[in-house]
């Protein structure tokens, strides 16, 4: 043999085949795990909890359902409750009052003074202050800070949280009963959005090639016409009303879930799981639903969140053209509608609407982030 | 050899994957003309460099991709025909596939449990305890225990949840395994420990199995005949004796040299030979067909390349 430069002594090497001896292969045995099993769901909600944003946003939305319920029960009023003589009152709150904020006050310009002692006017003890004095064409006008509640000479114990509308129908009534109608419509139309998109998404991605390109193109010839139409078309056909609104939003808004899980389903339909299961002659139903849909419920769940506010928009909006359901029925488009005519002078009655929709956006919207961080599969099992 | 008993039997194999239209189109030969047979109880192994179409050929033969040509007859039925539910039946209970990738052939949301157990439910099996019960002792056999029947796949190592893919195969008791580069993605020290765990279940099962794996070493004491694959085209098939003793087709050589030794030594002599069809081989006049230059020993030549190839085994015209 050529001499090789190595290092290895020559006792080792020249060892003798004979004294080797065969290490017997131990059974593979395997430790037991420490720690307690915990299944997909279990695990997403630890992690979920664990977010910060994601619970306050999960409160925020209970609360905002539970006040839909119940608040209209409690404020006294009812939604189409008229008295026009006290229309558009400010803001009132019990105990808030005190502190000179929503305590029922208006400011009321270019008034003759004069008219200030006039107890018919101006019934005794409403006037706060004077917060402006001047002239015009040599009349001493004034404009006077007033308690707008006894100004109009509504009873003492008389409160309206929000204030009231044009028809002086209480807003806090309506606002949460328009609450309840808006989540209504996102609810019904995110699900039946979510069941027609998985399922017109799972079988075209699952089955692929000419199935999908039909599916694909009659979903893009659907996803041309404009909803506005749409919904015109069914207010025309079934009359205003909530259910035209669904329905509108039904007939395109599934298109986008439909893509989505499509491609979730071009992406996990070749892994080697899902090989694995159509060996052993798993049935396509059971593929589909077992285990290739599972993949697609974070983003799927993310999407309806944000679908949520999506579809309260498009109500608000629909409201806001003139389309929306039926009055006196109130949603929080119609209530921002309404609003917004008075915006200048009675800001309050788009406040509150305003703040609420936001709020329900927002929460929504980061609700979605953490849940669908929470399903994410690649963070199993991490803190 | 025609009347010899085979029990898969592959013949003319071609899978082509196109894509694009028209001008565009463009066709990727991944399994081109293949042609094997492998006998009850034997290990057949199947090696290529990485993109080859080995993984395409198991897939194939097990129907996950449609053949474009070509036959596969598994214990004289034809299953390269038209799927019928009757096929799949029959496919389903006689052939199961062991995966490359022990992350991805494991579904993350179901148990250890409910993965080995698949099988036996689609098979009809209703009695939730006698699948519990089966899985168990399936298990045990892998060397996994009962309590990690209810883990998800992610508590896993690499080599256990390799395992639990035998497992999943095995359950079913079928007649042949196709082990699709079972021990690639694991380390050394593991991939005896798999390797041996598949030779252990053949015995005790009588188990036929086609080995796919991307180089020599691994298939090398564990088949007992070889097949070749290059681009595509087997090159040589033999006996595993034969192969190591006196390989044939350059492309084997190579194969052969790329096999590290044990011994240090002899190691760093280790001569690399390196495979270029351009320069090993001219095919300008002659074309190169599958030939039988020994009695089970099939390589890929043209007519003069198997004069040569006579020459150097000894055996006369
Ligand atoms: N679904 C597919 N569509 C198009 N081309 C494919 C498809 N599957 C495989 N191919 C191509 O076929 C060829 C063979 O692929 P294959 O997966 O069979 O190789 P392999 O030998 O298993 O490689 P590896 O050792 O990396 O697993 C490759 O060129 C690959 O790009
Ligand atoms: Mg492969």
């Amino acid at each position: 043999m050529k001499y090789i430069d190595h290092n290895i002594p020559e006792e080792i090497l020249n060892i003798p085949a004979e004294q080797f001896e065969l290490v017997e292969r131990e059974n593979i045995k395997d430790e037991k795990f420490k720690t307690e099993p915990i299944g997909f769901f279990k695990d997403a909600m630890r992690r979920m909890g664990k977010s910060k944003p994601t619970m306050i946003s999960l409160y925020i939305i209970v609360a905002i359902i539970i006040a839909a319920l119940i608040v209209p029960l409690f404020t006294g009023y009812k939604y189409d409750e008229q008295n026009v003589s006290f229309k558009n009152l400010p803001p009132k709150i019990p105990g808030i009052e005190k502190l000179g904020i929503a305590d029922g006050s208006r400011v009321l310009t270019n008034r003759k003074a004069s008219s200030l002692e006039d107890p018919d006017r101006f019934p005794e003890g409403c006037i706060i202050e004077i917060v402006n004095e001047y002239e015009y064409k040599g009349t001493p006008v004034v404009d006077v800070k007033v308690d707008y509640y006894k100004y109009l000479g509504v009873p003492e114990d008389q409160y309206h949280w929000f204030g009231t509308d044009y028809l002086g129908r209480d807003l806090m009534t309506r606002l949460f009963r328009g609450t309840r109608i808006s989540l209504l419509i996102a609810f019904f139309s995110v699900i039946t959005n979510v069941i027609i998109g998985v399922i017109y998404g799972a079988i075209s991605g699952y089955y692929g090639g000419k199935v999908d390109m039909l599916m694909t193109h009659f979903a893009e010839v659907l996803d041309g016409l404009p909803y506005i139409v749409m919904t015109i078309l069914f207010m025309i056909l079934l009359g205003p009303g909530m259910f035209s609104i669904i329905l509108a939003l039904c007939v395109t808004g599934w298109i986008g879930t439909s893509r989505l899980i499509r491609a979730q389903f071009y992406r996990f339909k070749g892994r080697e799981y899902v090989l694995a299961a159509r060996t052993l002659g798993v049935k396509d139903i059971t593929l589909i639903f077992r285990h290739i849909l599972p993949n697609t419920v974070g983003p799927l769940i993310t999407r309806a969140m944000i679908a949520i506010p999506g579809a309260i928009f498009s109500e608000s909006f629909l409201a806001y053209i003139g389309l929306g359901i039926s009055p006196p029925e109130p949603s929080i488009g119609i209530l921002l509608a309404d609003g917004q005519n008075v915006l200048l002078q009675y800001p309050n009655q788009t406040l509150f609407p305003a703040i609420l929709i936001s709020l329900l956006m927002i929460a929504f919207n980061l609700f979605a982030n953490g849940l669908r961080d929470a399903l994410d599969p690649s963070q199993r099992g991490e803190e | 050899m025609a009347e010899e008993k085979y029990l898969l039997e592959v013949k003319n194999l071609c899978r082509h994957f196109t894509s694009g239209k028209g001008k565009n189109k463009l066709t990727v030969k991944a399994v081109d003309d293949v042609s094997f047979a492998v006998r009850p109880a034997e290990t057949f192994g199947l090696v290529g460099e990485s993109g080859c179409g080995k993984t395409t050929t198991g897939r194939t033969i097990i129907r996950l991709y449609d053949p474009t040509d070509g036959k596969v007859i598994f214990d004289g039925r034809e299953i390269s025909g038209p799927m019928t539910k009757e096929l799949r039946q029959y496919l389903t209970d006689n052939i199961a596939m062991i995966f490359q990738d022990p992350i991805e052939s494991l579904n993350p949301r179901m148990t250890i449990e409910e993965i080995v157990g698949e099988g036996l439910a689609v098979r009809g099996m209703k009695d939730k305890e006698e699948i519990r019960k089966m899985v168990h002792e399936m298990l045990e056999k892998v060397g996994l225990t009962e309590e990690h029947a209810t883990r998800y796949p992610h508590e896993f190592s690499g080599g256990q949840r390799q395992r639990v893919g035998i497992a999943r195969a095995m359950i079913v008791k079928p007649r042949m395994i196709i082990a699709d580069e079972p021990v690639s993605a694991l380390d050394v020290s593991i991939q005896a420990q798999v390797i041996n765990l598949l030779n252990d279940l053949k015995e005790e099962m009588g188990l036929t199995i086609l080995f796919i794996a991307h180089n020599l070493s691994v298939v090398k004491y564990f088949s007992d005949r070889i097949g070749v694959m290059y681009y595509g085209r087997l090159v040589e098939v033999a006996n595993g004796d034969d192969l190591y003793a006196k390989p044939l087709h350059p492309y084997t050589k190579a194969l052969l040299s790329a096999i590290p030794e044990p011994n240090p030594i002899t190691e760093r002599t280790r001569q690399r030979v390196d495979y270029d069809p351009e320069r090993d081989h001219d095919y300008s006049e002659e074309q190169p067909t599958m030939v039988e230059v020994e009695p089970d020993h099939f390589v890929y030549c043209s007519p003069s390349e198997l004069k040569a190839y006579r020459k150097q085994l000894g055996i006369a015209d």
